[in-house]
């Protein structure tokens, strides 16, 4: 815990330092740092979290998830000041800011250094910043369960059948959103759901039943219903679920975080993630991330290394987004997962109390 | 409510279940005047709601005599539970007296305070009729001269315990919900949307029927009536019924099952209440639109034309008739808005629950649970 506290106020001190950004030479200095920073935050997630699991006996549990949403949603201040950027949206927090005007930054490099080659840009192009404009549910879910079946089969040994997945509703639904965050929550639920078809066939004798995914648009939102016949959530478990640090399980979880890759205080460690892991169904092959992507190492991890969080990591970032995660569970028979988006551009983001993380 | 033991009873616990039920009623009679008084005076002076208010006081006077002695004797019991049926009689009109009432203040009185008064009433209503009809039911089934034609007789192999069915099939009680939502969607759309039943078609469980057809009924008269509208009834309504697995065994605690007390009914149940069942119920209507998801919980909300509900001078009966628990009638398909609430209050009685979960454009899923009520 104090770990990321250094981190933070080493972050606060370094950017609180800086002018304001009146030129090109300041930005690139200015995204220097902030890519810096970002890639020391890398662990800060896991740290977090870890850090939650051993403070259990020390805090009550609302609080401390209290304290872990909030510190996930958090705003900062800082107003880009670019002038040749498209700034999109109104506040968002820290890592979008960033990534985002890192990602902007380097659209732009190219032309302002040879002017005459500013035709190169594509005027449809497909991402602006870290938001891709045309998400296509469809194509994410398929996406995300390639790569979770993947996953699993490794886990689980080739013997082991995995379920089918079944598509269906408006399959054309597009929206613009940020990639990440979206196969990082449809991740999660997919994992969630083969995890529980496959541990609950071993008991049963049929043939696995498919995952059945239905993608539903209205003007205002799209929902995406993972329904899985993986045997449901015993009814002791669900008030835990949301929950950070509580949980039967949390010992285990705590000594699992430990091996997420890029927990490690060496940035040594850290190597640059495969370059189709996070933009496998994009083929416009010009962009190129020269930094990682927070949620690249938590997506990759193999599937026995449990760590708890997945449902509530997912529902921060859903609802920040003026989003919704909602789970049923049929006790005995499987569980529906709903997740509700709202199309970019049309509300605000949630934050839990933005008037008082703005305040100076 | 199983505590009294598997009829038929034996006298002496008759009289045990009398006594407690003597001792329940006039209290909670005497809670539903006070809510009632606490109402604002006009809403109290509509005819309908004074109406209701004096059947409760008159039943109240009838029931007071009876606290002054033990019942002790069999003819003592016997009167009381005649006058008890009597009572449990002319309080069954009360939903649609109390609606009626309700819809002719709704200048006076908020939609809000509407909700949180019936809310607290209906649910009150719930469990006293539960406990009034359950000592008429164990009363009849333990007649020790009984007729050839008796409903109530017991037999070995009965699965009844008063008004409790310890064998309850779900799936069943899904079919006579449909083949009478069916009816009155034939009759009034011309068409009739399928119902399929899935998952585990063969659970059981300990459960009030009557309540579980409230609910059924009306549940599945929302998705037959979105999934018509909205052209879709070649789609069919797809029911999951899922049993909970038997919990690992623990050391029996006795079962308190009473939900007598009022304040907070179900945590009555103690976590040793036998597994439950959830039934999902999805259609392929439309789905609830954002604007009207946040009052479908509210009573008298209903997306039903307002020209039928207004017609009340014609005596439109019928569609009153509709809601009140006990008879079927020909009814119309919708059109009070009390189904969800009242729905939710029968399932949450027993430590149930029913969620609501809108896929707006393309359908809606509903998700109720119930609890097993007691072991024997």
């Amino acid at each position: 815990m104090s770990h990321v506290y250094d981190l933070y106020y080493k972050a606060f001190e370094t950017l609180r330092r800086m002018r304001e950004i009146k030129s090109v030479e300041d930005n690139e200095q200015y995204c220097k740092v902030v890519s810096e920073t970002l890639r020391e935050h890398l662990t800060v997630i896991p740290r977090l979290a870890m850090g939650v699991l051993e403070c259990q006996d020390l805090m009550r549990p609302e609080e401390m998830d209290k304290f872990m949403n909030t510190l996930l949603r958090s705003v900062g201040s800082l107003k880009l000041q670019h002038a040749q950027t498209l700034i999109l949206l109104q506040r968002i927090s820290r890592r979008v800011i960033a990534e985002q005007h890192l990602a902007l930054t380097e659209t732009f490099n190219s032309p302002w250094h040879f002017p005459n080659a500013k035709s190169q840009i594509d005027p449809n192009s497909e991402f602006v910043g870290e938001v891709f404009l045309r998400c296509n549910a469809r194509e994410v879910v398929e996406a995300c369960w390639n790569r979770a079946s993947t996953l699993a089969k490794e886990a689980y040994g080739s013997s082991c059948i995995l379920p089918g997945i079944r598509i269906e509703g408006h399959l054309d639904a597009t929206f613009p959103y940020i990639l990440s965050h979206l196969q990082y929550v449809i991740g999660e639920l997919l994992r969630n759901s083969i995890q529980a078809v496959v541990e609950r066939r071993c008991v049963s004798t049929d043939g696995p039943q498919p995952i059945e995914v239905l993608i539903c648009e209205a003007p205002q939102h799209v929902i995406i219903r993972i329904s899985d016949q993986g045997g449901g959530i015993p009814n002791e478990v669900m008030p835990e679920l949301w929950s950070f640090s509580k949980g039967p399980r949390s010992q285990t979880h705590l000594s699992n975080l430990s091996q997420v890759p890029k927990m490690a205080a060496t940035m040594e460690e850290l190597k640059l993630p495969d370059p189709s892991s996070d933009k496998s169904i994009v083929s416009d092959g010009n962009k190129k991330r020269s930094y990682d992507g927070s949620l690249g190492s938590l997506t990759s991890r193999p599937p026995n290394l449990r760590l708890g969080m997945g449902l509530p990591m997912s529902r921060v970032y859903a609802e920040y987004w003026a989003g919704l995660l909602e789970l049923h569970s049929l006790e005995g028979y499987g569980v529906d997962a709903f997740l509700q988006i709202s199309k970019l551009g049309n509300k605000n983001e949630q934050l839990s109390t933005r008037a008082s993380m703005d305040a100076v | 409510m199983t505590r009294h033991g598997r009829p038929p009873l034996s006298a002496s616990t008759l009289f045990t279940s009398a006594n407690f039920t003597l001792s329940l009623l006039p209290i909670r009679l005497a809670h539903r005047i006070q809510a009632l008084r606490n109402l604002p005076f006009i809403v109290v002076s509509n005819p309908h709601i004074s109406r209701i208010y004096n059947i409760y006081i008159h039943s109240l006077s009838t029931l007071l005599p009876y606290q002054e002695r033990q019942i002790n004797t069999l003819e003592d019991e016997i009167q009381f539970t005649e006058v008890m049926a009597d009572l449990v009689q002319t309080h069954a009109e009360t939903i649609p007296i109390l609606a009626r009432g309700f819809l002719e203040c709704r200048k006076y009185i908020s939609p809000a305070d509407v909700t949180k008064f019936l809310d607290e009433h209906l649910r009150a209503r719930v469990g006293t009729r539960l406990i009034a009809e359950q000592h008429i039911a164990l009363h009849l089934s333990s007649q020790p001269h009984c007729s050839g034609n008796n409903q109530y007789v017991q037999d070995g192999s009965s699965t009844s315990i008063g008004v409790i069915d310890t064998a309850l099939r779900p799936a069943e009680t899904v079919r006579q919900c449909e083949s009478f939502v069916s009816e009155i969607c034939e009759l009034k759309y011309g068409v009739r949307p399928t119902v399929i039943i899935n998952g585990q078609p063969n659970t059981r469980l300990a459960h009030v029927p009557t309540h579980l057809e409230y609910i059924l009924r009306e549940l599945l008269k929302n998705a037959f009536r979105a999934t018509v509208e909205s052209g879709k009834e070649r789609e069919p309504i797809e029911v999951t019924i899922a049993a909970s697995p038997d919990p690992s065994p623990s050391p029996p605690a006795p079962i308190q099952l009473d939900p007598v007390t009022a304040p907070s009914q179900g945590d009555a149940i103690t976590a040793n209440a036998p597994p439950g069942v959830t039934i999902r119920i999805r259609d392929h209507g439309g789905g609830i639109s954002p604007e009207n998801l946040p009052n479908i919980w509210a009573y008298s909300f209903t997306t039903f034309g307002d020209e039928e509900l207004l017609d009340l001078s014609n005596g439109n009966v019928d569609a009153l008739n509709a809601i009140s628990g006990a008879n079927g009638g020909s009814s119309s398909l919708a059109g009070l808005g009390y189904g969800l609430p009242l729905g939710r209050a029968y399932a949450e009685h027993f430590g149930g629950s029913i969620v609501v979960q809108s896929l707006w454009g393309w359908g809606t899923d509903v998700y109720l649970k119930l609890r097993g009520l007691g072991k024997m």
